[in-house]
């Protein structure tokens, strides 16, 4: 599903070029789970990035769903994260013009995959009913969050990739996401990269791969 | 991606949903730039359609003969001319007013000796030419001046309404014999015309106008409807002010959204491409309202601008708006184009911003140095170009370059613009640096920088708004009062006389002998060809006809008449005036760029005159050159008849008496007696009339700033409650919070008001010195007013303050529970 070789990123900084990634591959197998986990400016964020196309790597490759990301124009890296990805993040960027339901449609309609049925199943799954025309902003955290994972599975993505998707929640409101995270996971059976530094995460997924200094510094956990 | 374009669009104006007032703020810069703007062009294009009109009818197209007496023309000058065999038609003029009240002008025309190729002889309508002659006639008449009734207002009816689109508005025309049915005319006509060359010269008796001399209505309301073009293209400007700051405060609030939907997997061409058809149908919206409300305003405005060019220059303007299909065009076009001007740099800054940061309010931000720097370079390059403007200006002959001096009046507005930001910026960088020990000042003074990148825009807006309101206001201002100054000068006697020419003989003698009048001031008119003018340089040969006028020097007059410049001193001019030398008026110097010493070669029939300038005058309001000559010069000289004769009185002599006794004892008209201060009243009168269309659109243009800062301030409003509800929380009480948002916006105001006096100035300079004397041949003093210049920094601080006052209450009055909601979100 995800590939990356030989993957290196450097940035160029006022105190010099900060090579952040540093020879990293790993792959992710349809249907799997993988957690990657380093402290903060490890390199996890830029990683994820890359495995998106929102960035470009300095050298090396990586294969989203049989396409290589570092050869596609930006508008085919944009189609392929539409029809093939689902993002969540830290701080759910959630549209705030747009209502609970608009929201949660929003990815769906734009890769041309709106399902009726499927969002009103969601809407349940995520504990939303009822809110349908509230704006995110009438919604808790963890209400917030389940939303943007919602937009993110309404289009049955093959790949999910989540960036500390509990990080802004409490730790009780922070289980219960991640419950429901791989509880859909598994019903819509996507692959999951999930970006974190908590091990509680981490612990349920298949794998889970260290980042420290831009590198891999152990395989499996 | 096209199948997702509605999805992207719906996000993307979602926005506008939640924000209303953002939404309210574009479509309302949109509306009033292209109300104003298209509402002045309707305008334009009405009066160019009447001026069309009048040219391919009348004065321009005919040579006109007048009696050299200046008696009124006869049936009998007409038989006579036509017995000598020459081609003259007569014309009859005169106003009719139907029984609706509706004041038209009735002309009497004989088709069968007009020229044949005048439109007025051709049979333009349906009707023949048997049915235009013989009773019961024809009224030929354009759609917007038919009437609702064919009855005038003494009962008499029109002949049968014939259709006549070319016809100019307001005018009706029919067969002499009917007009002078209608008009009570008598034995008089009011002109006599004749094919442009058909007459080699003037015959005996008469005086000749060729048609080429004649200007034509458009090119003397020229300088006047470019003024309008001016207005309204500032109007345009302040308005895109208002839709590129709604724009950025629009796109800055969206960046998550764009973040967002770039991570979806709209690519970056994409959400360009919506946002350019969200521009699209927001343009096409106001532009539509804009439009409309700009016939509206055209329409409203219409009335006093037609009598203001009526009376200002005798041009007729309809007063029905007529457009023609590409003003809606053109309105459409400047509205969309000028959308594109404002937005196409928002399009063009998100286009550019890299996905990663574009949530990032930083990423929006720290560009804005840049763009300080950007400004400061921008408007030294604008500055470059109006010093390269000026100097272009000063090597061009007297009275051109009216498009230059109103591309220097741009150029110095922009320029300040562009510098207006980084000096605010400057400014409240050194008082923070001295305000740091005291930590309220300065947190205002830092806050206020933040604020800058939102209401730089509507500062820059006000600025122009307030320097122009200052440089119309002084020049205006400096021209009434010169004007008045003027006025008092020149109509020194409590009394004039206008009489038929043979009568004044007469008048004089018995005057002479009242005991009650100390002065008659005779003045006569005449014409001439000024053959060549012979200046230090050398001599130049010119033909052109001249105005020759001619006054009485007196112990009434000679002290009082403005001189321009003397070749030695007044006495000295006015003492060579009496024995033969000549005045020339502003218009007549600045055009053939004359001094006194110079000499005038003149020519009338017999006649064959040297002159030598002794000084040159101000003549305002007058759009010809003209030749001063002391009254008895003149008609010893050129023969030329009297005109009109100012009655100087013995003080508490009784005016009213002397009027009755002239009226008795020379049977003269009632309209033959003018009082001094009814002419004052009517020319002040129509001064004020003429300026009435420029403080109006002054006026709105200040009051579109004011609310392009207003609307800056609401859509930012509740950002601002999140910077100011820490400040709440830590301690400092929500009045003096309210009264910091007054005074950072005060302050930021006054600044801008301060550079808004000196550009005021430059202003008016400009218009006195440039624009003046390349529209009217003549410049006016540049009268300073210290009150004006105190009312502009008041009225910069107050529109701040006013736009400011609704969100600086809005926040004093948010309750306790929504600043710890605002504060948490911080």
């Amino acid at each position: 599903m995800l590939e990356l070789q030989q993957v290196h990123k450097t940035y160029t900084t006022p105190q010099g070029p900060l090579k952040v990634l540093d020879d990293v591959s790993l792959r992710l197998a349809p249907g799997q789970s993988l957690a990657l986990m380093g402290e903060s400016g490890s390199g996890k964020s830029t990683l994820l990035h890359l495995a998106a196309g929102l960035d470009l790597p300095d050298q090396g490759s990586i294969t989203l769903a049989g396409q290589n990301v570092s050869t596609l124009a930006e508008s085919d890296r944009a189609k392929l994260r539409r029809e093939k990805l689902g993002l969540v993040f830290q701080q759910f960027h959630l549209v705030p013009s747009l209502t609970v339901i608009d929201n949660l449609r929003l990815q769906a309609r734009l890769a041309n995959r709106d399902d009726t049925d499927w969002t009103a199943y969601l809407i349940a799954r995520l504990g939303l009913e009822g809110l349908e025309k509230r704006y995110p902003e009438q919604l808790s955290g963890g209400q917030q969050q389940r939303l943007a994972i919602g937009r993110a599975l309404a289009p049955r993505p093959p790949l999910l990739l989540a960036d500390e998707p509990t990080g802004n929640l409490d730790e009780t409101t922070a289980g219960e996401v991640l419950e429901l995270l791989l509880s859909l996971v598994r019903e819509t059976q996507c692959a999951l990269l999930v970006v974190t530094h908590s091990p509680q995460v981490a612990a349920p997924l298949d794998r889970c791969l260290r980042l420290r200094h831009g590198q891999l510094i152990n395989t499996e956990l | 991606m096209i199948k997702a374009l509605p999805t992207v669009l719906a996000t993307l104006l979602a926005h506008y949903r939640r924000h209303p007032g953002q939404l309210a703020m574009l479509l309302l810069g949109l509306w009033v730039a292209s109300a104003l703007w298209s509402g002045i062009q309707a305008i334009n294009a009405t009066a160019r359609d009447s001026y069309a009109r009048a040219d391919a009818m009348f004065d321009t197209q005919l040579d006109q003969l007048e009696r050299r007496d200046g008696a009124p023309l006869t049936r009998a000058d007409y038989h006579a001319l036509r017995q000598a065999g020459l081609p003259v038609s007569p014309m009859l003029e005169g106003e009719v007013v139907t029984q609706d009240g509706t004041r038209l002008t009735l002309i009497g025309i004989d088709p069968l000796t007009l020229a044949n190729n005048n439109p007025l002889a051709q049979a333009d309508s349906s009707g023949s030419l048997t049915d235009f002659m013989t009773a019961p006639w024809q009224t030929r008449a354009a759609p917007d001046a038919l009437t609702a009734t064919t009855t005038l207002a003494n009962g008499k009816a029109l002949p049968p309404l014939v259709l006549a689109p070319a016809i100019p508005p307001d005018t009706l025309i029919m067969d002499i014999a009917a007009a002078a049915r209608l008009l009570q005319s008598g034995e008089e006509i009011t002109r006599l015309v004749a094919a442009p060359g058909a007459l080699a010269e003037a015959p005996a008796g008469f005086t000749l106008t060729r048609a080429t001399r004649i200007a034509t209505p458009g090119q003397l309301t020229e300088s006047f409807h470019l003024n309008l073009t001016a207005l309204g293209l500032l109007a345009w400007v302040v308005g895109l002010f208002i839709v590129q700051a709604a724009l950025g405060l629009a796109l800055e609030q969206r960046l998550g959204m764009l973040r967002t939907l770039r991570v979806l997997g709209v690519s970056g061409r994409s959400l360009v491409l919506a946002l350019s058809v969200e521009l699209l149908l927001l343009g096409l919206i106001g532009a539509a309202a804009g439009i409309a409300s700009g016939v509206w305003l055209a329409r409203l405005l219409l009335p006093d601008v037609a009598a203001t060019l009526g009376s200002l220059y005798g041009a007729g303007v309809g007063r029905e708006l007529n457009l023609p299909w590409h003003y809606w065009v053109g309105g459409l076009a400047v509205s969309l184009g000028g959308l594109l001007l404002a937005g196409g740099g928002v399009l063009w800054r998100a286009a550019r911003l890299n996905t990663l940061e574009l949530g990032q309010m930083q990423a929006w931000r720290s560009g804005y140095r840049r763009q300080l720097m950007l400004m400061s370079i921008g408007g030294a390059f604008v500055a470059g170009v109006a010093l390269a403007l000026y100097g272009w200006l000063r090597f061009q002959p007297p009275g051109d370059g009216l498009v230059a001096g109103f591309a220097l009046v741009a150029a110095l507005l922009l320029a300040s613009a562009l510098w207006l930001p980084p000096l605010l910026a400057l400014v409240l960088k050194v008082l923070t640096h001295l305000a740091r020990r005291r930590p309220l000042v300065h947190w205002a003074l830092a806050d206020m920088q933040l604020q800058l990148p939102k209401i730089s825009l509507a500062m820059m807006a006000l600025l122009i708004a307030l320097a122009t309101n200052l440089g119309v206001g002084s020049m205006v201002g400096g021209f009434r009062l010169t004007f008045l100054e003027w006025l008092d000068q020149r109509l020194v006697a409590p009394l004039y006389l206008n009489a038929p020419a043979e009568q004044y003989t007469d008048i004089d003698a018995w005057l002479a002998d009242h005991p009650d009048v100390s002065e008659r001031l005779l003045t006569r008119r005449s014409e001439a060809i000024l053959e060549s003018i012979i200046t230090p340089k050398g001599s130049r040969a010119l033909g052109t006809p001249i105005e020759l006028y001619g006054i009485t020097p007196g112990e009434s007059l000679t002290p009082h008449w403005p001189l321009l410049a003397t070749q030695q001193d007044r006495d000295t001019a006015w003492a060579d005036f009496s024995h033969g030398a000549a005045f020339v008026n502003e218009q007549l110097a600045t055009a053939e760029n004359l001094s006194p010493g110079d000499q005038l070669n003149l020519r009338a029939p017999g006649v064959s005159e040297t002159l030598t300038i002794a000084a040159t005058y101000p003549d305002y309001g007058n759009p010809s050159g003209q030749v001063l000559m002391a009254s008895p010069q003149l008609a010893a000289r050129f023969n030329a008849p009297p005109s009109s004769m100012g009655v100087v009185l013995h003080l508490n002599a009784d005016v009213d008496a002397l009027r009755e006794a002239l009226t008795e004892r020379f049977g003269l008209g009632s309209d033959a007696l003018s009082d001094q201060r009814e002419i004052k009243r009517i020319a002040t009168e129509i001064f004020e009339r003429t300026f009435t269309i420029t403080r109006a659109l002054n006026v709105l243009t200040l009051a579109v700033a004011a609310l392009a800062l207003l609307a800056s301030l609401l859509a930012q409003a509740r950002s601002r409650r999140q910077q100011l509800a820490p400040l709440w929380a830590l301690g400092v009480p929500r009045a003096q919070l309210a009264q910091l948002s007054l005074v950072q916006l005060g302050g930021a105001a006054l600044v801008t008001g301060l550079l808004a006096l000196p550009l005021g100035i430059a202003i008016t300079w400009s218009l006195v010195a440039i624009i003046n004397v390349a529209a009217f041949g003549w410049r006016l003093p540049l009268h300073l007013f210290p009150w004006e210049m105190a009312v502009t920094l008041a009225t910069a601080v107050a529109v701040a303050l006013l736009s400011a006052a609704l969100p600086a209450l809005r926040f004093w009055r948010a309750s306790p529970r929504t600043l710890l909601a605002e504060e948490a979100n911080q």
